[in-house]
């Protein structure tokens, strides 16, 4: 290694007196342990929240709600206020240049636009 | 981003007595760790790890939290990107977690065989079973601590405000986070977790809608927009606007305002060199040089000019001197010299010597003496053509074939020879032409350029509708630039009428009586469809060859003359030419993206989660409460404090309280403010809390632990007012 990262510490050492049981103990090199954890939905799943009164709080429950409001239309592109839609790239437009620019772009610059609002086409 | 962590290793560790308090605020962004009863925290990382390879060694590392970049350059940082043991707040990656507690403890100093002090550590609201009870019993067997005790960030945060007198007892902590966004609604200084709420928008997600609409819009620049850049862009530049809409028409409008608020990151750019025009002397040089060379060519030219003329001359000469000596050779003995020289007869020879003559005329660049030619032909027809008006009864088979050869010969020639005149007279008349019209124009100068013009231009205009019709057909719509390519245009008008022709027959039959054939006309059908369109060509090769001549004169006697371009070049698609990049093309500006972004907080659905945002969630969660109690309503909404690192963004204040002023009675009191620190507070308040003498009552060891059960660890809840 060389000096100037040996003197930053950057490297975690793998042996740390203050532990008592140490990582290559826990996860020894060379065997596969597959997954080894769980995904937050799954995690959510197995506490079974079903099973209790839901006036009492946890982690499910206290998500928000949906708006009431109606979702503010915005331009994909510039993000002017968005009176028209256009059916064929399914994007949101301010104007008539914004118009002109969204026809002209790539399919693939299309999708990522709509990706950020969730509504790209995904081929399954 | 700034570089805000502290990674120093801490000396005094064991200065501190196993009962102080460890405090960590394991933040989704960042980990910070420190003593009990100190104002800040002793070691502050990012919360990530990465595993890149060493370049020269190869073996896998483990490298936690960030560092100065310029390290990094040593580890093939390609395979893995940095990682979080988080999602959505949630601790659920406990491998991670584990490198991310090594190196906390290890930069906070640790060297014993354990830790030897209680820990406080944070977690989300509400955090599910599994995760606290992982986090317990990594923090129990691996490192070996006494005591636990689990807290929340944002009421840490909160308290340690009312302990300062900035917010009361009963009031709102609103805490847009980094993964997440919660309100927690406190009473009597405890928060009320029923009336919770949680909206998975945060900070994180406004860097990465930055990120992601910077690289949509300078897709040339997407490599500069790392995360940490665009954080620390979204830091310095986002800011909440009092109302979304109206601001974004003032730039839609590009007023003068919306101007001012535009800021603009220039990129490094280095103007490309410019090309001085060359100097006199340097023209001068370039001059002599070229002229140097074209001498050397002609030089070269010539040498091999007059080589080639010596060469044949010396054939001639050989071949005249053989055609002397055959002369003096008695008839009988020709053969047998000829063998010696390679030719096989005496005609072979002549016609040689008369092919090396052409050639040395050609040579030497003297003219084809066809006069002389002709002549020698004439004189030499009678002899060349001897059969030719003998009767064919009265010669042999061999003379009848011979025969047929000069008649043929002589034919050719004849039509050549009528060629040749034709042309000569089409000359004269075209000298006779030019030769009016030069009296013409010294006649009348001016008149006659205005006639050339006019005819120039009936001209152009002829062979351009022409060319047209050819590609168009007869009805031009006009939009042949567009570039669109269907039947229409692909075809000639001619092919078209062959098309249509043949379809109506194909289709029309069966239809009616079929009366083809009936007419004499109906046969024409047939000659029109077999035929090619190669037939409309002569018209426009005149016209074009007419055409040229004109405009070459025009050009002679007209210096202002341009010859109109060729229309059908100027028709394929402009290619747009490479314009040198300007500094302009290395400025990214920021307009609306400085409030779109964080606009998120308030619009989650921008990003396509579907919850109530920042200004909404403070009646959700009054309303979760549900008790009906304006008084205490009045009293949340009088102390509303905002917490975490996205309530950083300048005018969030404002707009939040326009938000919640619409949800609530007419003249309700509103009164919000932010955290003193909202970033550090939490890990203070947790540090304050931890230095309390009654912490000992709050903590669980490893004992209770294992003997209450997962069901008790479920309802375990910190009780903040001590």
């Amino acid at each position: 290694m060389e000096p100037e990262v040996v003197e930053a510490e950057l490297v975690l050492p793998s042996y740390l007196s203050f532990k008592k049981v140490q990582m290559y103990e826990k996860y020894p090199k060379g065997q596969s342990r597959g997954r080894h954890w769980k995904h937050l939905k799954q995690i959510i799943q197995a506490e079974n929240y079903q099973n209790y009164p839901p006036e009492e709080p946890n982690y499910v429950n206290i998500e928000s709600p949906p708006s009431m409001h109606p979702c503010k239309k915005i331009c994909d592109i510039t993000g002017f206020e968005a009176p028209y839609y256009d059916p064929r790239t399914n994007l949101r437009y301010a104007n008539t240049e914004v118009f002109k620019i969204i026809r002209s772009l790539p399919n693939e610059y299309v999708q990522r636009y709509l990706a950020l609002r969730n509504a790209q086409v995904v081929l399954k | 981003m700034p570089f805000i962590s502290k990674i120093n290793r801490q000396s005094d560790y064991n200065l501190f007595r196993s009962a102080t308090p460890l405090v960590i605020d394991n933040g989704a962004s960042y980990f910070r760790i420190g003593w009990a009863g100190e104002d800040d925290p002793r070691v502050i990382f990012r919360n990530i790890v990465q595993r890149p390879r060493h370049k020269t060694t190869g073996e896998t590392v483990t490298i936690v939290g960030d560092h100065d970049p310029a390290l990094l350059k040593y580890f093939d940082c390609t395979r893995s990107g940095p990682r979080s043991a988080f999602d959505s707040n949630v601790v659920y990656q406990f491998e991670i977690m584990e490198y991310i507690l090594d190196f906390g403890f290890d930069r906070m100093g640790a060297n014993g065989s354990e830790i030897d002090h209680p820990v406080l550590i944070t977690e989300c609201v509400c955090n599910p079973v599994q995760s606290r009870s992982k986090m317990g019993e990594l923090l129990f067997e691996t490192y070996g601590v006494p005591s636990i005790a689990f807290g929340v960030d944002a009421a840490f945060s909160y308290k340690y405000n009312q302990l300062q007198g900035i917010c009361d007892r009963d009031g709102l902590a609103m805490c847009p986070g980094f993964t997440t966004t919660h309100v927690i609604p406190f009473i009597d200084g405890e928060p009320m977790y029923k009336g919770c709420c949680r909206t998975n928008v945060g900070g994180y997600h406004v860097t990465n809608y930055l990120k992601q609409l910077l690289s949509l819009k300078y897709p040339y620049h997407m490599g500069r927009f790392t995360w940490e850049k665009v954080e620390d862009l979204k830091m310095e530049h986002c800011y909440i606007a009092q109302d979304y809409i109206s601001e974004a028409k003032l730039f839609q409008r590009g007023t003068k305002e919306a101007e001012e608020k535009t800021r603009l990151w220039q990129l490094p750019w280095v103007p490309p060199p410019t090309e001085e025009p060359p100097s006199e002397e340097e023209i001068a040089r370039k001059a002599a040089i070229k002229e140097k060379l074209g001498q050397r060519l002609r030089e070269m030219a010539e040498a091999k000019r007059s080589s080639k003329i010596n060469e044949l001359e010396n054939e001639l000469h050989g071949l005249e001197f053989l055609l002397n000596q055959l002369e003096q050779v008695a008839e009988s003995d020709i053969p047998s010299f000829l063998a010696e020289t390679g030719y096989v007869s005496r005609q072979e020879i002549e016609s040689a010597r008369n092919r090396t003559t052409q050639s040395l005329r050609k040579a030497k660049g003297e003219p084809k003496s066809e006069q002389t030619e002709t002549e020698k032909a004439d004189s030499s027809n009678n002899e060349k053509y001897s059969l030719v008006n003998v009767a064919d009864e009265m010669l042999t088979p061999e003379q009848l074939i011979e025969k047929k050869k000069q008649l043929s010969i002589k034919s050719m020639s004849e039509g050549r020879m009528r060629l040749k005149q034709k042309r000569q007279e089409a000359e004269l008349e075209r000298e006779r032409k030019q030769q009016l019209e030069e009296e013409k124009r010294l006649e009348n100068p001016e008149l006659y350029l205005e006639q050339l013009h006019a005819k120039y231009k009936d001209l152009s205009e002829k062979v351009d509708q022409r060319k047209r019709l050819k590609t168009n057909g007869g009805h031009t719509n006009g939009n042949n630039l567009s570039g669109g390519v269907g039947r229409g245009e692909r075809l000639n008008a001619a092919q078209r009428e062959r098309m249509r022709l043949l379809t109506t027959a194909a289709f029309d039959r069966g239809k009616g009586e079929d009366t083809f054939g009936a007419k004499d006309e109906d046969w024409q059908l047939y000659k029109l469809m077999s035929r090619d369109n190669d037939d409309d060509d002569e018209g426009p090769d005149e016209d074009d060859a007419e055409l040229a001549r004109i405009s070459s004169r025009l050009q002679d006697l007209d210096p202002t003359f341009v010859p109109k371009l060729e229309t059908s070049t100027s028709q394929t698609a402009e290619v747009p030419r490479a314009r040198p990049l300007t500094k302009e093309d290395f400025q990214i500006v920021f307009g609306v993206e400085r409030f779109r972004c964080p606009e998120i907080l308030f619009n989650p659905n921008w990003v396509a989660v579907d919850q109530v945002g920042l200004d909404e969630m403070a009646g959700v969660s009054m309303r979760r409460l549900s008790y009906k109690d304006e008084s205490l309503e009045s009293r949340l909404t009088s102390s509303i404090l905002l917490t975490g690192g996205s309530s950083l963004f300048p005018g969030i204040i404002e707009r939040l309280e326009a938000g919640i002023r619409m949800i609530r009675p007419c003249g309700s009191p509103i009164k919000i403010v932010r955290a003193l620190d909202p970033v550090m507070d939490a890990w203070r308040g947790a540090s304050a809390y931890a230095s309390g003498p009654q912490f000992h009552t709050q903590t669980f060891s490893k004992m209770d632990y294992y003997e209450k059960g997962e069901d008790w660890l479920r309802s375990y809840q910190l009780k903040y007012s001590l």
